[in-house]
Formats: C-alpha cells, structure tokens, sequence
C-alpha cells in the first residue's frame, strides 16, 4: 500500500505561539481518515497543509511522496478536493456553475466535457437535474451540502479534504449526506481527510480515525482500536462520555 | 415661469440640443475614464490592502477641494476649455468610483475567497470569477451616483469655457435672463434623472440574479442581461471616446471667446456674423468666459482662443501689467508691445469707450449732498461697497480707487456683473463701480459721481486677435475693421438695455445693429 499523504516533523508557530510541535503521520492511499479533537488542537491546520493554504513553519508535507514545497501549488489544488464548513457555495453562480468550477479551471474550452462531468456527479451526489440552474439560496441545506460534495469532487481527484462538511445540517440530512459520503468513497476509491467534532461521525465513517490534542496525534487507529484500546485519557474520556 | 421656460425650449430648441450634446460628451468621458481608472485602482489597493488607507486618504483629500478652486487650479496646466473640465470631474468621479470598488472587493465572504483558492485558482481567477462579480452590485450602485454626481458638477464647466448646460445659465445669470438658468438647470436634472434610470436598469441586470426563488428554473437571466453591462459600457465608451476625437479635427475653426457680460455677448454676435460674411471662415464662439480677461488671456496665449473683444485700459494695465493711468496717446506704445510679448494685435476700434464709473443711491447722495468721488471720501466709513470679482483683483481696480481718493468703505460685497444693479436696487451695497456703457444705468435710482482727479483711464473696446491668425487668414483684418468707430457709448447702453431690461436675444439685438448700420449683406448665416 503505497503512502497518499505523510507529515514529517510538521512545525506551525505563530509568531511565540506554537500551534503543532512535532507532528508526523502517514496516510495510506484509499483510507478514509477522520480527524478529531477539541477545537485549536490544529486538525484544520494540517488539512489545510495538505492544499498549502497553511505552509508550516518546519518540516515537509509530502503529496503522493512529493514535498508540496516543490510543487506548483495551483496545479496540486485543482488536483485535490476541498469542501469546507457549510458548504460554502458560490452565491452568484447556479448550480452547475458552481459543480463545474474547477473543471473550467482545468479545461476552459471543453465545454461539452464539463458539462458531462457536471451530469455524472449530480447524479452520484444524489442531485436532481432540474435544480441544475438554480442559485444556492434557492436550494434546501440538503441540497447545498451534496453540491459542495460534487463541486469538490467534479474534476475527479486523488485526495478529497473535508472541513466539517456537515456541521449546520439537521441530524436526518446529516445522517443521509454520511451514507452519500460512504458510497461515494466506496465507489471511487478516493482517500479522503475529513475534519470532524462529532465522535459519532469520526467512528461511523472514518477507516481510520485521527484523535489530536494540543498539535499531537493521541491515537491513530480504525474505529474499532479507538473504542476498544484507548491511547490515552483524551481519547478514554471522549469515547466513555459516548457510552454512558 | 413654466410658460417661458418651454416657449424658450421651442424658439431655441437648437441651441440647447447642442448644449445638452456637449454636456454628455464632457460628462460622459470624464465617467468613462473615472470607471476605467478609478475601478483599477479600486481593484489594486483591494488586492494591496496596504496601499489603500495612503491611496484613499489622497483621493479624500481632493474630493473635498471645492470645485470652484480646483477649476482655478487646473486652468495654468490645462488651460481654458473642455480638457481642464474634463480633468476636474474626472478628479471628483474617481473617488466614488475607488471606493465602491474597493468596498465590494473587501466585503466578499473571506470563507468565499478561501474556498476559491484552495480549489485552485490564480489570483486573477479569484478576482475575475469571484471578487468582481460579487462586489458588482456596490460598485454598480457607486456607478450610478457618481454618473449622476458628475452630470450636475459639470454645469460648472462653463464657468472656465467649456461647454454644456452650464452655458444657459452661466449666461442666465450674466444677462439676467431667468428663464435661461432655469432651462439650463431643468434639462441638468433631466439628464442626471435619464442617466440615473438608465444605470438602474443596468444595475438590475448584474444584481445576483433577478429570479426569486421558486420560479421557473429552466432560464436564469433573460440572456440580453448579461450583456447589457458590458454593451452599455462599451457604448459610453465608444461614443465618449469615439466623439471626442472624431469631433476635434476639423478646418480652420476661427475661436472667439467673450467675457461674461452682456456687452460682449452682443459684441461676440456682431463679429461672428461679420466674420462668417466677409471671410466664410467658420467661427466657434466660447461666451461669457468665467472670471473674464484673466482666463481668455491665457487662452489667447495656448492659442485655446483667436479673438476676442477687448477694452484698451485694460489691455494696458491687466494684461500688459504696465503702471500707470491709460490714454489713448499711449495705444500705438501699447499696439507694439502686444506684438512684441504676446504675439497679439488689435484690429479695430468699435469707436465706444466703456470705462468705469462710481453710482450712489440717489437718497444717500441727496442726504449727503454726493457729487464727486472726493465727496464720497468723506462718508465712505459708512457705506457698503459692490463690485464684480475681478475688480476686486485688478491692479486697476478697488485698492487703486481707493488709493487714488483715500476711501475707506464699512464693507465690500463681491457680485456677478449681472447682479450689480439687483443688489443696488434693493439695498443690499450702496456704492458700486459702473460702466459708462450699462444698460441698467438709464433704469437704476442711483446717481453718477464725477471722476473729479480723473482717476479711471480709457477703455475704448476693439478686437484682439492673435497674429499667426492674422498671417494664415488675410481676409479677416478687413472684416474686423467693418465695425471701425461703428458703435457710440450711447447705442451700446441702449443694446445692452434690450438685452438686460427688455429681454431680447443678445444674437437678434446685434443683427439689428448690424442690418441698421448697413453691414449686414442677405440673411445671417446661423
């Protein structure tokens, strides 16, 4: 199995404020890792390390085995999938115009390609035709989320990021948008990092969850390690509290 | 009023079309140019956020000059005209235009700008594709009100000689001819109020999206939407543009300008149509320039202006800046260094001699038994003194009066020429300068007081041309001098009483002259 995303020494300091220390990990190709913690313990730091919108301060982020250093950014960003809390849409684009965002980037001309493209992924995220040239106001919170899962993967990439997705949908569409999520990540094969703060999610969908702390990896382990053999106090208390 | 409005509106409808022609082509250049480089520079101090407080800070800084000054700023660089009106609108449009454009960009969601780039697009992506269509609606609206703003600023041009509406009042004002500023003012309102209408529907179209939600999904814009903004541009663009430089070249223009009284409106006619028969030249005639010889002067000099109706006095003292009392034993002197210096020459005396003089109102002379200027001397401590702006300034003005009679007034008023007499007859001065050739003398209650030390020089009124003018057009000497010693004090005070008093057009009182006085061969030619 060969290694999707890997962190060596990762440093992230602010000024005196030193956010992650020391933090290393590996991900493999095709896992689904979710990431977990309390919030300022830098789990969307080190996403967003991974499409350079945070460059640390020390260490490498290796893409694909790459130093995202070497890389052209612009180009290892169309290539990777990013979806952030709520979606955020375009507001001014409709609906297709907003699936097929980067595709345009990446091929501007082939229109028609797009424009398939645009067709198969609403129909994997479970989006009806006619809403095609509708404006995201004009969408329920549902809907939002499942164009922000297509517009993120529309040009097909390797890695997919997701920050908190879910987090201000109602508990019914959040449970439907998990299984959407699983089946796709099923289908594709993609590897995916997904940001949580809901236990519940971490286990349900995550291969591998990521517990962090204070810019350090608690536990790296499949759901099953996690709720079974704890690493630490941290990770005890939030799967106990889920128990009781 | 609405009555002479309109009637004003049918007899001259030419005139103002041309007005209203000249305003939109002034304002509509200084509009494009504003949304070209003041949205650039919105978007540069957007995208370097540490320039824009200095480059705001700036922009604030001229916006708050008032325009009037900002006029007389612009005048020693850019000289009399349409490019010195251009620049100074340009100069108030921007700063809407910056702003608007710089709070759209700033106030897109960052969360928006993030998910942007972290999808992979450049920099210029981000702007093109997000930025600018989200802050389009700000900068739509900044638009709008600075359109607007500019198209009434620009009634002020004619203040420094270009053209547009302001003309109609500028020369309203200086004839006292109320229904004239009025129109002026009106059709100001009504293009602002067309221009404003027309960019809100502009503004309707680049709004987010125009359908509320629910209806019909299959269309989003009616498609002429989307290209209604960048059409709309382009066209104000093209026919600004387009007109400006199409419109400059043309055959040898002769260009008069006149000073803001209504004296020389008239003259201004006379040799209009003298020119025009005698020579065939056409001539572009520039009235009622603000702030009068100061300003067409250096026109003469820029070569802005050809000609003009000028007094000798003040040819000798205000333009030549000699010392000195003026007589007309001093004009061959004078003739020589108008050449000399300024590459200038006079061609012909109309034979009138307009020189100041000193009115009292007549129950403060009763009172105080006022007779000569020295007389005066004695109860000027109590008495209000008006005069127009310039002579306040000229060196053959208020302080040399003063000077030469040792008055010492309570207070001084500064007027428009047009308003002299108004402020006299309701007692807002009690002491102001004249001239011999006012046609509001004959009507006001007020008493003419003698020059007893001969105080004011001559002011005898003839045609300043410029002399390359001369050399390229040897026909025009001999048209100038058709008027030679053709007007008496008397027949100018009394056309100047048609014009101010009896409301006649400055143009027909001159064709009456010229048609009385046997000059006028046929019809005049429009």
């Amino acid at each position: 199995m060969t290694t999707a995303i890997a962190y060596e020494h990762v440093q992230m300091a602010y000024g005196q404020k030193v956010i992650i220390p020391d933090f290393n990990l590996e991900i493999a190709k095709g896992e689904f890792v979710t990431v977990i913690g309390s919030s300022g313990c830098g789990k969307t730091t080190i996403l967003k390390m991974v499409n350079g919108l945070v460059l640390p301060t020390a260490g490498r982020v290796l893409v694909e085995g790459q130093d995202i250093k070497q890389l052209d950014l612009i180009n290892l960003r169309r290539n990777i999938g990013y979806a952030i809390q709520g979606s955020v849409l375009f507001p001014h684009m409709t609906v297709e115009e907003n699936i097929a965002y980067v595709p345009t980037l990446l091929n501007g001309a082939d229109h028609e390609r797009t424009l398939r493209a645009v067709s198969k992924w609403m129909q994997i995220v479970g989006l009806d035709e006619e809403i095609r040239q509708r404006y995201p106001d004009e969408l329920s919170g549902g809907q939002q989320q499942r164009v922000g899962i297509a517009r993120a993967l529309a040009a097909s990439p390797d890695i997919l990021l997701m920050d908190e997705p879910f987090g201000a949908v109602d508990a019914l569409t959040r449970g439907q948008l998990q299984e959407e999520l699983r089946r796709i990540y099923q289908q594709t094969g993609i590897t995916v990092l997904f940001v949580t703060h809901d236990i519940h999610e971490a286990l349900k969908l995550g291969t591998r969850v990521l517990v962090m702390d204070q810019g350090q990896v608690l536990q790296y382990g499949t759901p099953d390690e996690i709720v079974h053999r704890p690493a630490a106090a941290f990770v005890r208390q939030l799967v106990g509290k889920d128990d009781r | 009023m609405l009555q002479s409005i309109l009637a004003l509106l049918a007899e001259r409808h030419e005139f103002f079309l041309n007005l209203l022609w000249q305003h939109l082509e002034i304002s509509f250049v200084a509009i494009a140019i504003a949304i070209v480089f003041g949205g650039l520079a919105g978007i540069l101090i957007s995208e370097y956020q540490r320039a824009a407080k200095p480059t705001l800070a700036v922009i604030n800084f001229l916006y708050t000059i008032p325009s009037i000054s900002m006029l007389g700023f612009l005048i020693p660089f850019s000289g009399i005209g349409n490019a010195t009106a251009i620049i100074a609108l340009t100069i108030y449009a921007l700063l809407p235009m910056v702003r608007s454009t710089h709070t759209g960009i700033s106030n897109v969601e960052p969360a928006l700008l993030e998910a942007a780039v972290g999808m992979g697009s450049t920099r210029l992506q981000v702007l093109r594709r997000i930025k600018l269509p989200l802050a389009m609606p700000v900068i739509m609206s900044g638009i709008r009100s600075m359109a607007t703003m500019t198209i009434a600023l620009a009634g002020i041009a004619s203040f420094i000689g270009a053209g547009g509406l302001g003309i109609a009042i500028y020369r309203g004002i200086t004839t006292n001819n109320a229904a004239l500023t009025m129109t002026g003012s009106l059709l100001i309102a009504v293009l602002a109020l067309v221009v404003d209408v027309l960019l809100g529907l502009a503004e309707r179209c680049v709004g987010r999206h125009p359908r509320k939600a629910g209806a019909n999904s299959s269309n989003p814009k009616p498609c002429w939407c989307r290209y209604a903004l960048p059409v709309i541009l382009a066209l104000v663009l093209l026919g600004a543009g387009g007109s400006y430089f199409w419109r400059t070249p043309k055959p040898v223009t002769l260009h008069l300008a006149t000073k803001p009284m209504t004296e020389q409106f008239i003259l201004g006619e006379m040799l209009r149509v003298l020119i025009i028969q005698e020579t065939g030249l056409p001539v572009q005639v520039t009235p009622g320039v603000g702030g009068g010889t100061a300003n067409i002067e250096i026109g003469m000099e820029k070569g802005v202006f050809d000609l003009y109706p000028e007094y000798t006095g003040t040819g000798w003292n205000a333009v030549l800046k000699n010392k000195g009392l003026y007589t007309e034993s001093l004009f061959n002197q004078m003739q020589a260094e108008y050449k000399e210096k300024l590459g200038l020459e006079w061609v012909g005396m109309y034979g009138f001699n307009n020189t100041f003089g000193m009115v009292v109102q007549k129950d403060i002379a009763q009172r105080y038994n006022l007779k000569t200027y020295s007389d005066l001397a004695k109860v000027a401590p109590q008495l209000t003194f008006g005069a127009e702006y310039d002579f306040f300034e000229r060196k053959d003005g208020y302080q040399a009066l003063c000077d030469a009679y040792n008055l010492k007034f309570k207070g001084t008023v500064d007027l428009d020429i047009g308003l002299k007499y108004q402020a006299l007859n309701e007692k807002k001065i009690d002491v102001m300068n004249i001239f011999t050739t006012d046609g509001q003398l004959a009507a006001a209650d007020a008493v003419v007081l003698v020059d007893d030390k001969n105080f004011y020089p001559s002011y005898k009124c003839g045609t300043v041309v410029r002399r390359e003018i001369l050399q390229q057009q040897p026909k025009l000497a001999a048209a100038l001098h058709k008027l030679d010693d053709k007007i008496t004090d008397s027949a100018m005070a009394e056309m100047n009483y048609q014009v101010e008093t009896n409301k006649k057009e400055p143009k027909a009182v001159a064709h009456d002259f010229l048609r009385q006085a046997g000059l006028l061969k046929g019809e005049v030619q429009p």
